[in-house]
């Protein structure tokens, strides 16, 4: 499979801080790739590199085997951008700015046309005949999406495009994009995790300008193959934990106020096995006992807790 | 080049559709229609305002030329405030909202980007001074009776050099300061510099700073030795503002 997108050695230094050091990203073509991080990782200003309307200090970025720093138009002319707040000429309808942007592409109007009814539906903007300027934030959100697919790009990127939408207009968002798997290569930078496992192959995980991993999703899981088992007991759920601290297999463990003991396992079987037998040894009464897989979620924050340790 | 064209569409459309399609019109077609009015009867005003004052005074017989001299003076100062304010924002304003990324990040140069919006803002403004010219022109032949051609066309073709010089200024200036405000602070110095610079015959003879007395002058009637130099000075440097703006735009992160 080739690169859509490969980034080597990126760094971004601004006179007050530095904004990336050394990024290292291969994002397969055809994938829907998620580019997540905290507020501040730097996600924002390595997609402006990507496009080209910011320089890198050092490093390379390769869209589609093209420099972008050299192939300027011809790399563009492949690309479809969403900014994380789009900002239209709100003085055009949806339609217009559908072809204008269509035009800037070199488009024939028939193709405009074509594209931009069925854009439009698929954003549930296609009855909408109002000036931008009255849209919503999520009409907005849907409508850059719709505009960043004029010319049926072969790499789609998309910065932020669920924040600030409520349920709703989020999960339009997504099922947008959700949409699109298998007709494009897909970078979407977000901070909000649950849309990268709902609709990512693979994922980066950005802290303070450093990839601190890159992986598909399911094989990032499995690196960080650990379980998490909740154990709500009667009584005494303290002197318990400190029981299940000293097992071989639990890598942690902490207690709520409810008398909840949350414990990280390594060996789930040996846990499993194990847990009743402590719950019995000290008297307590069992209420509940759930064993699940660490979601990305877990992945994150200890990837995140790690890099800013 | 089609893109490039299909940007200079969306800027004509803009004029169209927003605030700018009212504000430089009104300001020019109010001194269009007010200014031969003016002259025609300011000795009249004066004479009723001021009562015996200006008795003494033998003021001449107004003519067209005042009224063409009035239009030109008027729109070397209000006239050309107004395109230092409204044009302050020229290029930082599409970067401040943001619509400059959608643009940028598809095929239009950064070039094209600069070059179309002072290309297609000099047109608009030419059209203005031309529609203008015409109003101020045939109140006048209504006002005075006689109204000569070639006086108060002369002088705004020189006006419209002087506006383009303005117009190309606060591109790069626009460009290089981020705020609409700043930029426009900044073209009212330059405004100051060149009235100042005026005054020295040199530079009024071979640049932009001696516009609009040249343009006044031809209003009246009267005969300018040196046209050629002032002229073609400002038409070239308006030309380089445009090309420094292109460049530092191009090098510019957004």
């Amino acid at each position: 499979m080739s690169a859509a997108l490969e980034i080597s050695g990126l760094t971004k230094i601004y006179p007050s801080h530095r904004a990336l050091q050394d990024v290292d990203l291969v994002v397969d073509e055809g994938s829907v790739f998620g580019f997540l991080g905290p507020n501040g990782a730097g996600k924002t200003t390595t997609l402006r590199m990507i496009t080209g309307m910011a320089r890198p200090t050092r490093g390379e970025v390769r869209v589609l085997g093209e420099d972008v720093v050299r192939a300027g138009n011809a790399v563009r002319s492949q690309l479809g951008f969403l900014p994380d707040v789009p900002a239209f000429y709100d003085w055009m309808t949806a339609r217009e700015f559908m072809h204008f942007a269509g035009s800037l592409f070199g488009l024939e109007h028939r193709v405009i046309r074509d594209r931009t009814g069925l854009l439009l539906d698929t954003a549930g903007l296609g009855r909408v005949k109002t000036r931008i300027g009255g849209f919503s934030r999520g009409m907005k959100q849907r409508l850059g999406i719709a505009q960043a697919l004029i010319n049926a790009p072969r790499l789609l990127l998309l910065d932020e495009p669920t924040s600030a939408l409520d349920p709703i207009g989020r999960k339009d968002v997504l099922d947008m994009v959700a949409s699109l798997r298998g007709r494009t290569t897909i970078f979407f930078s977000t901070h909000i995790l649950g849309d990268v496992e709902r609709v990512c192959d693979s994922v980066a995980i950005l802290d303070q300008g450093r990839v601190l991993t890159q992986a598909p999703i399911r094989e990032l899981k499995a690196r960080y193959a650990r379980h998490k088992i909740v154990v709500e007991v009667t009584d005494d759920a303290p002197a318990l934990a400190g029981a299940i601290a000293g097992r071989p297999w639990a890598l942690d463990t902490a207690v709520s106020g409810s008398g909840s003991i949350e414990v990280t396992a390594v060996d789930i079987g040996a846990a499993q096995r194990e847990l009743p037998e402590l719950v019995v040894a000290h008297g307590a009464g069992l209420i509940r006992l759930d064993a699940g897989e660490m979601g990305l979620e877990d992945v994150f924050v200890e990837l995140v807790g790690e890099g800013k340790a | 080049m089609r893109n490039a064209m299909m940007f200079a569409r969306k800027e004509a459309f803009e004029i169209v559709r927003t605030w700018r399609i009212y504000v430089l019109p009104a300001i020019f077609l109010l001194f269009a229609i007010t200014g031969p009015f003016i002259a025609k009867y300011t000795p009249e005003l004066l004479t009723t305002v001021g009562g015996g004052q200006f008795a003494s005074l033998e003021l001449p017989e107004p003519t067209a030329y005042d009224a063409y001299k009035g239009w030109i003076n008027n729109l070397s100062q209000i006239g050309l405030f107004a395109i230092i304010i409204i044009y302050g924002g020229i290029v930082s304003g599409e970067r401040r909202t943001g619509s400059a990324i959608l643009v940028l990040t598809k095929p239009v140069s950064r070039t094209a980007f600069v070059v179309v919006k002072v290309a297609v803002q000099a047109v608009y403004v030419a059209v203005l001074l031309v529609l203008g010219t015409v109003v101020t022109w045939g109140v006048s032949a209504l006002v005075f009776g006689n109204a000569p051609a070639a006086a108060i066309w002369s002088s705004a073709l020189v006006w419209l050099v002087l506006a383009l010089v303005y117009l190309c200024a606060l591109t790069l200036l626009s460009v290089v300061i981020s705020s609409a405000a700043g930029a426009a602070g900044a073209g009212l110095g330059l405004f100051v510099v060149l009235a100042a610079a005026s005054l020295w015959g040199p530079l009024a003879e071979y640049s932009p700073a001696g516009l609009a007395g040249t343009a006044s002058t031809l209003a009246t009637g009267g005969d300018v030795e040196r046209l050629f130099w002032p002229v073609t000075v400002s038409v070239a440097i308006s030309i380089v503002l445009v090309g420094i703006a292109a460049q530092t735009f191009r090098r510019q992160e957004i």
